[in-house]
């Protein structure tokens, strides 16, 4: 009944709440620290303490838009089960932006009806049943983007061929790298890692082309570009100091616009985590009758 | 202490009442030409400390939680009436519905085509009252009617329950004439005479059917005062070339000679949004009969999240009622599915889309 | 001085006159193209660095989108070519690629190489099929010359 009733003056509680214990906001990427910190005393199951901690990463697009205008719970938790049905028919897979995916579709225009393409998740945006995937690759020397719906009913099957991270959010600067860093084959062999083991961080850093670049890469403090001032003129460096925003990091108001509260999100996992936790089973026992390899040496 | 003696000045005053009212008698006197009808109430009541004791705090709770639950054990009038006695026919209007907007997401259709829908709730809907046509009697307006005889009555549909106490004491006469509690949203649906309903029957979301066509009037989202650029979409003037302090300004607004001045209706900078709006022929997907939620088609329906807004079965003739609908309206029923879907949306539970070869 | 400071901070939020979004790669008027195809003519411009420029889109809107059929000048001469990748952001589903790519045709609709060496997207398919009328040009020839669909 009064579920859809907003008042502004709860939001502007919640926010001064939030101030208060920012030692225990386990949400804004700042805190990874802490989390290290909190798991270790725990000792052997550090993993299912508080599903809130691992699940944001695992399940993004189950956290809704943090905008206050577009909140309705009403909605999300419509949403949410609709996620879960889909959830239940195809088995959409833990990812990261940085693994490597083979994404088959049913495609009406396709021979066959099908079509199965392989590339690695440059982007990964939307919440709820908006949620999206970017996939890149470069086939015949012809780099090829792809843009998938994560809950399009057309998707027969999402496969990780090499489940790793890499140290950058958006790896859209492969877009200007150079072609070998972005070509996978077609056939290539799913490496699946052993059971228990934290998902490895890529550190490969790759070298971009020569400019003009689509965008300028040199004001996003990336991570994973190794040349990036071979390219630069001294005009640039001035102009990257001067745009340089050192002080949003202490910025815990913009932080707080950005994130879902810890209260909500316990709400949501605590909704999500039963059924979540069974498909995950089910998936397991499908892996256990595959083999075991160990990851290849990493690219680049 | 200063605040305390104003708190009691304005509790005395707000007390005070006039008991002569002097009605003007003499014959130069005319109605006001803007008359309202009688369910428009002020709503909102000023709250003042009421110096109550706990006790009579608990007994006033107790009698708002035995009246919330006297209301919802309430059956449906309907249940007893014969539903055959009544017919629909092309030219019936039914009652509508009020919602609340609470989002968009989207579905996908059997052939894989991705469909932006909005959802709306329909939050405990209930009839007030019925006015017969002869009863009827509307505010006048400026527009002459020719039609002699008037053949629609009023419904009164009201949504949301509040706490009786939050609301004026006139606002609440309307509901407690016809023992109902009174409601946050109150609006009147004109209807045929046959579609007539009795006081406190329930209205739910599946008072329209899949694939049917409806209406929806809300408000608008109110943008404030806004520039020529931003309310009427001019292109404004450029930003360099010699341009001073006229860069989102609307230029020229009149010509001269005849006609030297501003024509009424030139587009001008002023208030957008907040208006009344309807968005015709809009196709319903997907029902809950759990939560009363309706999937519609597009998201071009007025107002932000959390709007009110109002139902009707749609006028367009294309696209208006064949079938009979439930009529007067659905009855109340606990063994209806869970969820209705269109026959080209594909349901999350299902398989996965899979084309055949030609 | 410290103004002069505080200036050159807000200097990143005010509006400095510039482009900040980014920009659509619309296939417009004098847009260069990629030849993907084997043909003489296309394989000779892409090796001197003179790729072809467009002319004219032929429809309502002048922009070019898939598998529209675009007048290209290359190497002094004006040919057909229909549009087969673009660089702009694409529906969900269908592949953008890095670069503009064009298959040179004739006007009948037959293509002037014999092999595409780039993928095209499946969706192709279908547009073309529709283009494709009983007498006039038949595209879907380019079809065949394809190696890859992605």
């Amino acid at each position: 009944m009064a579920l859809v009733i907003r008042k502004p003056a709860i939001d502007i509680l919640s926010a001064a709440k939030w101030m208060i214990r920012k030692d225990c906001r386990a949400l804004s990427s700042l805190v990874e620290k802490a989390e290290e910190a909190e798991k270790r005393p725990v000792g052997r199951r550090p993993r299912f303490q508080n599903p809130a901690l691992e699940y944001r990463h695992i399940f993004p697009e189950f956290l809704p838009d943090p905008n206050p205008k577009w909140r309705n719970s009403l909605r999300e938790k419509m949403e949410r089960a609709d996620m879960l049905k889909r959830r239940s028919q195809i088995d959409i897979p833990e990812f990261y932006v940085g693994s490597v995916l083979a994404v088959t579709i049913s495609d009406p225009h396709a021979q066959g009806k099908t079509n199965r393409f392989v590339g690695i998740c440059i982007e990964r945006k939307g919440c709820g049943l908006r949620a999206e995937f970017t996939l890149r690759n470069v086939v015949d020397h012809q780099g090829v983007e792809i843009r998938y719906d994560l809950y399009d009913p057309t998707i027969q099957s999402i496969q990780v061929l090499r489940l790793e991270k890499r140290l950058d959010d958006k790896l859209l600067y492969l877009r200007d790298a150079l072609p070998e860093y972005s070509t996978f084959p077609f056939d290539m062999d799913p490496e699946i890692l052993p059971e228990g083991t934290p998902v490895p961080v890529n550190p490969v850093q790759v070298k971009l082309k020569p400019r003009p670049w689509l965008e300028r890469w040199e004001r996003q403090e990336l991570k994973g570009v190794s040349n990036i001032e071979e390219h630069l003129k001294e005009k640039d460096r001035i102009r990257r100091e001067l745009r340089k925003t050192p002080w949003e990091k202490y910025d815990l108001m913009k932080e707080y616009r950005k994130t879902i509260p810890v209260e909500d999100q316990s709400e949501i996992w605590g909704e999500v985590h039963n059924q979540l936790n069974q498909l995950r089973l089910s998936r397991k026992k499908m892996f256990k009758k595959r083999p075991i390899s160990t990851p290849k040496p990493q690219l680049g | 202490m200063a605040t305390f003696n104003m708190k009691i000045l304005c509790t005395t005053l707000s007390k005070l009442s006039v008991n002569r009212v002097t009605i003007r008698q003499n014959a130069y006197y005319k109605p006001p030409k803007y008359r309202p009808p009688h369910w428009f109430m002020p709503k909102e009541r000023v709250m003042s400390e009421d110096m109550l004791t706990q006790e009579n705090r608990d007994f006033i709770e107790e009698i708002k939680q035995e009246k919330l639950n006297s209301q919802s054990a309430l059956e449906s009038p309907l249940a007893n009436v014969d539903q055959q006695t009544v017919k629909w026919n092309y030219y019936t209007r039914r009652v509508g519905l009020i919602a609340r907007k609470i989002g968009n997401y989207p579905l996908w259709s059997k052939d894989g085509k991705k469909f932006q829908t909005t959802l709306l709730q329909v939050v405990d809907n209930h009839v007030i009252k019925y006015i017969p046509p002869e009863e009827f009697n509307p505010m006048r307006t400026k527009k002459i009617c020719w039609k002699e005889k008037r053949t629609l009555g009023c419904l009164l549909v009201g949504s949301e329950t509040v706490d009786p106490s939050t609301v004026t004491k006139d606002y609440c006469g309307i509901f407690n004439s016809v023992g109902m509690l009174p409601k946050r949203f109150l609006f009147r649906f004109m209807v045929s005479r046959n579609a007539a309903l009795p006081t406190g029957t329930p209205l739910f979301a599946t008072h329209f059917r899949v694939g049917d066509y409806v209406d929806v009037r809300a408000k608008t989202i109110d943008r404030g005062f806004q520039g020529v650029m931003k309310r009427w979409g001019f292109s404004g003037m450029p930003a360099s070339h010699g341009v001073t302090k006229t860069h989102r300004r609307p230029g020229n607004i009149g010509a001269g000679g005849e006609k030297a001045r501003v024509w009424p209706g030139t587009k001008m900078p002023g208030h957008m949004g907040n208006r009344w709006r309807t968005l015709r022929g809009v196709k319903i997907l997907r029902i809950n009969t759990q939560h009363n939620i309706l999937w519609m088609l597009g998201v071009g329906i007025p107002g932000e999240t959390g709007a009110v807004c109002y139902l009707y079965d749609t006028v367009l003739p294309l696209k208006k009622l064949k079938v009979a609908p439930p009529f007067p309206t659905h009855p109340a029923s606990h063994d209806l599915p869970l969820e209705y879907y269109d026959e080209s949306i594909h349901p999350f539970e299902e398989q996965t889309i899979m084309f055949d070869e030609a | 001085m410290f103004r002069s400071v505080l200036n050159k901070f807000y200097y990143n939020n005010l509006s400095c006159g510039l482009h900040t979004t980014a920009c659509l790669n619309e296939v417009q008027l004098l847009t260069r193209l990629r030849v993907v195809d084997n043909s003489e003519i296309g394989k000779r411009a892409m090796a001197e660095g003179k790729p072809p420029k467009v002319i004219c889109v032929y429809n309502k809107k002048r922009i070019g989108y898939i598998g529209d059929r675009v007048l290209v000048a290359i190497k002094g001469q004006k040919k057909k070519g229909i549009l087969v990748g673009l660089k702009q952001i694409q529906n969900v589903k269908v592949p953008k690629f890095d670069s503009n790519n064009v298959v040179l045709i004739d006007d009948n609709g037959t293509p002037l190489g014999t092999r595409i060496h780039v993928p095209i997207p499946t969706i192709l398919r279908t547009i073309l099929k529709e283009r494709t009328h009983a007498k006039g040009a038949d595209y879907t020839k380019l079809l065949s010359i394809a190696t890859k669909f992605v």
